[in-house]
């Protein structure tokens, strides 16, 4: 299994910087030109940073909250926290254009706070006296959520045709937006919330076995879920405000780590940061490159594998209960 | 979550709505039209050019030009207006287009018998015959000639004075984030060309790609063009031309705001390539 995981680290970064070299035109790492060494140093180096943060946030945010919430299908959109975030972007783009909010707050900013909210209002939902219970947590995300995509299809349905299609582009998850602006900010929160994480693995690894089980392994069920969920809600905010919302890598990647790797949190979580990160950044690279010189938004490409695989493991779920 | 991705996946579909014309109108009314409603902006800046500003009683949320729309009903979006509202006003026509309103809406009041006229155009080189087809259904007919044969002899100036122009590489710039640029096929492409300009962006599969940054990069535009609104638009920020800083667009100072006209086929879209042509030529 160590042999199997360390292929997994070694193949991710070869195929990591292999990306960085394919785009609409390929540049020869060998004779670089001076228009070739702007385009990687301006474009494609923030873009394969954004897409290597992004697939790893989402990738550890998915593994947390399928074992917080003690559901396989569990992903860092399920708790509403990318509807909240869409809605506050979509707000500030469609009805906030010119001198309004966006002037004074950017978008990745607003996408955050919106994310933000939304996760501190599924916490105090889903709190009732002093404990949080997975399926409160899920059903109170999943409310909110509903009530915010509501709200975000209202907008949506009262926009010009142009500013539609920007916030469409927005929604399926857009990297082409990447530069090293808000970089540094992503990298930070992405880098505390793992941390967090991987001093936690060992509570995640206890709360799979129950809340029982937890406590009487010394953990306090309710406050290590408090403060994962914190954490998911952490790297799923910064992930949806530098990239839109990118479907099923929070589904897919810990299942797939869990296959090659099993299921040890220990383990499930950095594996999960590097493989969510490699999968973004190849998802990504196709989309610039298929149709170049149009680009395609990198969500369409993981929704496009993922789904697939998300109706496989339905599938197969549905056979082992038989 | 997947039901909103659904939602989403069919309002995409929507935007992408093929270029496969609608149905001629099966309105033969032997009168002129008196209670007419506008689907789209740039079909009520046509019928106030056509001198039928007053007989306009439903226009749509986003007709802003001329002024005077202000105090006509409203009937709701492009893609959405209101059934209800249309049908209250007692239309005796209604004007829509084939570019932003839906497919298979003029079937819809068809069957309320509700007289329809689709504007078939798209480009600018099919303007004017729309146009006269137009001033049959409105029974301005002789105007509407008049305002054809003006409008041709007006494109053909200016294209005259286009062709004297040195040829250039250039984009318009629809939104800069996401890069939204006009692509082949569209009238704002039209309008470069007969400005002189060779659209970079032509090889795109899609009316108004998302267009990938490095190759707008690679293609090295000489002249950057977008709309007025983005002066001071933030996201038209130096971080975003610094990012174009190699091009010789910027590296020479040639980005150049146009008004909107461009981006609307309609009365003032002549006037466009006009003032176009005139901040090309200030700058040479």
């Amino acid at each position: 299994m160590k042999t199997k995981s360390y292929i997994l680290i070694v193949f991710s970064i070869l195929i990591s910087t292999l990306c960085l070299f394919i785009g609409p035109e390929f540049i020869n790492p060998f004779s670089i030109s001076g228009l070739d060494k702007e385009i990687l140093l301006s474009i494609r180096v923030p873009r394969l940073l954004t897409s290597l943060l992004i697939g790893s946030a989402l990738g550890v945010a998915g593994a947390i909250l399928q074992g917080v919430l003690r559901n396989p299908l569990a992903d860092p959109y399920i708790l509403g926290i990318s509807s909240g975030s869409a809605l506050f972007a979509v707000f500030a783009m469609t009805l906030g254009s010119g001198l309004t909010l966006l002037s004074f707050f950017s978008l990745p900013f607003l996408a955050f706070l919106g994310a933000m909210t939304t996760g501190v209002i599924v916490g105090l939902l889903s709190f009732k006296e002093g404990r949080v219970v997975p399926e409160r947590l899920l059903l109170a995300g999943i409310g909110l959520g509903f009530l915010f995509s509501s709200a975000l299809i209202l907008i949506l349905s009262l926009a010009t045709e142009l500013n539609l299609r920007r916030a469409m582009l927005w929604l399926f998850g857009d990297l082409s937006l990447a530069d090293y602006t808000y970089l540094p900010v992503g990298v930070l929160i992405v880098t505390t919330a793992l941390l967090i994480t991987i001093l936690k693995t060992k509570a995640l690894n206890a709360l799979a076995l129950g809340d029982d089980i937890a406590f009487s392994l010394g953990f306090s069920p309710s406050r290590e879920r408090l403060i994962l969920f914190t954490a998911a809600s952490l790297m799923t905010a910064a992930a949806v405000s530098l990239g839109g919302i990118i479907g099923f890598i929070g589904l897919l990647i810990p299942h797939i780590v869990r296959f090659s790797a099993g299921s040890d949190a220990r383990i499930l979580i950095p594996l999960s940061a590097i493989t969510g990160a490699a999968v973004l950044c190849v998802a990504d690279t196709i989309a610039r490159t298929v149709l170049s010189p149009t680009e395609l938004p990198s969500g369409i490409i993981t929704a496009l594998i993922g789904a697939p695989y998300f109706l496989y493991l339905l599938r197969k779920k549905r056979m082992l209960w038989e | 979550m997947k039901n909103i991705i659904l939602h989403f996946f069919i309002l995409i579909l929507l935007l992408f709505q093929s270029t496969e014309a609608f149905g001629q109108e099966l309105n033969m009314n032997k009168k002129p039209p008196l209670r007419i409603i506008s689907l789209a902006p740039n079909m009520t800046e046509i019928i106030f050019a056509l001198g039928l500003g007053d007989k306009l009683i439903g226009v749509t949320d986003f007709c802003d030009y001329p002024p005077e729309v202000k105090t006509k009903s409203k009937i709701g979006g492009m893609t959405n207006p209101s059934i209800e509202a249309i049908i209250r006003l007692k239309p005796d026509l209604v004007i829509m287009t084939t570019d932003g309103n839906l497919q298979g809406f003029e079937k819809k009041l068809l069957r309320l018998n509700i007289p329809t006229h689709v504007f078939l155009a798209r480009t600018i080189s099919d303007y004017t015959k729309s146009i006269r087809e137009l001033g049959l259904a409105l029974g301005v007919e002789k105007r509407a000639n008049q305002y054809a044969t003006e409008t041709e002899i007006a494109l053909k100036r200016l294209k005259a004075l286009g062709e004297r122009r040195k040829t250039q590489s250039g984009v318009f710039i629809v939104w800069p984030e996401p890069l939204i640029v006009a692509g082949p096929g569209t009238f704002t492409a039209e309008a470069m060309a007969i400005v002189g300009l060779t659209n970079v962006a032509q090889n795109a599969r899609t009316a108004w790609p998302k267009f990938s940054l490095e190759e707008l990069i690679r293609s090295s535009p000489e002249i950057i063009l977008t709309s007025k609104k983005h002066k001071e638009d933030y996201l038209f920020s130096n971080n975003f031309i610094k990012k174009l800083g190699s091009t010789p667009a910027i590296q020479n100072n040639r980005i150049f705001f146009t008004t909107d006209a461009l981006l609307r086929l309609g009365p003032r879209t002549i006037g466009g390539i006009e003032e176009l042509l005139i901040l090309l030529s200030d700058e040479n």
